[in-house]
């Protein structure tokens, strides 16, 4: 009898513990989850954030027994309509969080209200939330990778000569953010003049044409910056089959195969590259900790490589 | 027994009946897609997602129909989708910069698409160009204006008092589709129930026959033109209206989506033969197919693939089930 006291007094003291252990942040328990990655569009540098989402995925079943699955789901082109859609489509499977990459913060507003108002959590990588939206947001500090690119420029052309930009989707706010940091860059520098700047709507083939076309135009040109990954692969092609190898300097960004290449081979200087790995797996890290209840930061860094061919590898 | 015998023979003409419809071989291959989805996906069947697919069909759907409707005169205009791009921007344009009332730019925005469309047509009938190389032509240059305008930057900002025309609902049906079905009622009268509705398929099928059986042929074709302007500008307004945002992108779906929405629909290309009702059954096979494609999670490298898949057998379906049609009716 006194045992039974004894038992049920413990039991009354574990209680409330227990309770307290189920309602604390991150304790939240499921075995599964599917969260879906949606980047601006089917692109090689997507890729690679898909990978980094398939490895944290792999880490997270190792660590905790839970099955995680990761759905990428991409616009087939760079057209906010077709993300909307997407996302709008994504969030009746009702997942257990959805990363994205905004191709438009304002035009993309809806959709994320729609997933917050049926407690789908969200993160954002590689952009910023709307105005006034509370998401977490994932990527590295934009204005510095691109400052790094357009520093390094004008240190190789010593402070002298007509240069480029290559703006990417000028909607997208990382590039945006990307090109604005350029033109701040190459205004401190009197001997730098801005001759021309293209689109290429984070394309290859737009960027060559654009660069080619820019190239033509300029015969004086001396150096290119590109604000999104597609943007320097396309601009080198340019500069090859102009011949301009030893007369133009590219200074590129992220880390594409290619960009890699390019490096590799001399016609692009260097590069700055984001991590888009690191910016997938943190982005499932982050929908996951949210789905546990767990709190996360507001912003994540995942920071910025500058890339040369002393560093780049084989 | 002779009432029996009666109601036997009547039932296979009722069916079959209803299957010489020209439109029973699309409709069949849209409600087989229907099912097939809600069979394979559970999240199909919400109303959250029937909502989803209808917002996204109203937009394709009225540049269908105006799509449709030149099909059916035996032109193209391929220049619809920057037509409803550059209005929408114009609109947006109007709002925020111009500080104009957001209903007035939104009619000024359709009249603007009116004019455009007008144009296309003016230069078809006055140059006699073939419509299909001119509105090539004139998409670059809409395409371009939107550029020149934006600078490619998405013009922020718009009145939310219009928000409710692009995400709004009524009923729980989504706003845009509500407008679709109003401007595909409108389309059906005008076809099936009027005089010009009948000039039109005449000038389709022999444009020539229909000028000497004194059927005012460029006349219909201006008419025709500049409304289908106004429906691509008012689906370029519906959608400022539902991203908040006047994005220069708006319209680059618009180019072959619609055609091929017609085309499932079985609206001829070379004019006379369809209806927009048929453009619109195709282009609902087409969202569907967008959304399951998502909803099933389809690797986005395989889903040009599937759909094009989906698309031909759903073409293939219809031209077999017309083909069965013929030879039950003989």
């Amino acid at each position: 009898m006194k045992r039974l006291a004894m038992l049920l007094a413990g039991a009354a003291l574990a209680l409330p513990l227990a309770a307290g252990a189920q309602d604390a942040p991150g304790t939240a328990k499921k075995d599964s989850y599917r969260f879906l990655i949606v980047p601006k569009v089917v692109h090689p540098w997507f890729d690679k954030v898909n990978d980094g989402a398939q490895m944290a995925a792999v880490a997270l079943e190792a660590q905790t027994g839970a099955k995680i699955e990761i759905v990428y789901s991409a616009p087939q082109t760079a057209d906010v309509v077709q993300q909307v859609q997407i996302v709008e489509s994504a969030i009746s499977t009702r997942p257990d969080g959805i990363a994205i990459d905004l191709l438009d913060p304002e035009g993309n507003r809806a959709s994320l209200e729609a997933a917050q108002s049926q407690d789908i959590p969200l993160v954002l990588f590689d952009s910023v939330p709307p105005e006034g939206m509370a998401i977490p947001f994932i990527g590295s500090d934009f204005c510095e990778q691109a400052k790094i690119a357009s520093r390094r420029l004008v240190e190789v052309l010593g402070g002298e000569g007509e240069v480029a930009i290559m703006m990417g989707v000028p909607t997208a706010p990382n590039h945006s953010i990307r090109a604005e940091c350029h033109r701040e860059v190459f205004a401190e520098h009197p001997g730098i003049k801005v001759v021309a700047e293209g689109i290429d709507n984070d394309s290859i083939e737009i960027a060559q044409q654009q660069a080619a076309a820019i190239m033509q135009a300029n015969p004086n040109l001396k150096g290119w910056v590109a604000s999104d990954a597609a943007g320097p692969i396309g601009i080198g092609q340019a500069i090859i089959e102009a011949g301009k190898q030893d007369q133009v300097t590219l200074v590129g960004l992220d880390n594409l195969p290619e960009m890699l290449e390019m490096i590799r081979s001399g016609v692009a200087d260097s590069s700055s590259a984001s991590q888009p790995e690191l910016q997938g797996y943190w982005s499932v890290m982050l929908l996951w900790q949210q789905a546990t209840g767990a709190p996360v930061p507001q912003f994540l860094d995942t920071g910025n490589a500058f890339l040369t061919k002393e560093n780049v590898g084989e | 027994m002779s009432t029996e015998a009666s109601a036997q023979t009547a039932r296979p003409s009722f069916l079959s009946a209803i299957l010489r419809n020209p439109l029973a071989g699309v409709f069949i291959a849209l409600l087989a897609i229907f099912v097939i989805s809600c069979l394979i996906s559970p999240y199909f069947l919400t109303s959250y997602n029937m909502s989803v697919i209808a917002r996204g069909l109203a937009f394709v759907g009225i540049m269908t129909i105006a799509q449709s409707a030149l099909m059916i005169l035996g032109e193209l205009d391929l220049s619809l989708g920057t037509i409803g791009g550059l209005s929408g921007v114009i609109s947006g344009m109007l709002m925020v910069q111009a500080g104009v009332d957001p209903w007035i730019s939104i009619v000024l925005a359709l009249v603007l698409g009116l004019l455009l469309g007008l144009l296309n047509g003016f230069l078809v009938t006055a140059l006699g160009l073939h419509s299909l190389v001119l509105t090539i032509g004139m998409a670059g240059v809409y395409g371009g204006a939107i550029l020149v305008l934006t600078k490619g930057v998405a013009i922020t900002g718009i009145p939310a008092s219009i928000h409710f025309l692009g995400r709004g609902d009524a009923f729980g049906v989504p706003v845009p589709f509500i407008v679709m079905v109003v401007v595909l009622l409108i389309a059906l009268f005008l076809t099936l129930k009027t005089p010009m509705g009948r000039y039109m398929y005449a000038i389709g099928n022999n444009a020539a026959a229909a000028r000497m059986l004194g059927i005012r042929v460029n006349r219909i074709r201006l008419m025709i033109f500049a409304l289908a302007g106004m429906l691509s500008a008012l689906a370029g307004v519906l959608m400022v209206a539902r991203l908040g945002t006047a994005q220069p992108s708006i319209g680059q779906a618009w180019v072959l989506a619609p055609i091929a929405a017609a085309v499932i629909g079985g609206v001829a290309t070379t004019g006379g033969v369809g209806s927009p009702l048929g453009g619109i059954f195709g282009a609902a096979i087409i969202a569907i197919i967008e959304n399951i494609i998502v909803l099933f999670g389809v690797s986005p490298y395989w889903q040009g693939v599937v759909s094009g898949v989906i698309v031909v057998l759903a073409i293939s379906f219809d031209a077999l089930s017309r083909r069965y049609i013929r030879r039950d009716s003989h």
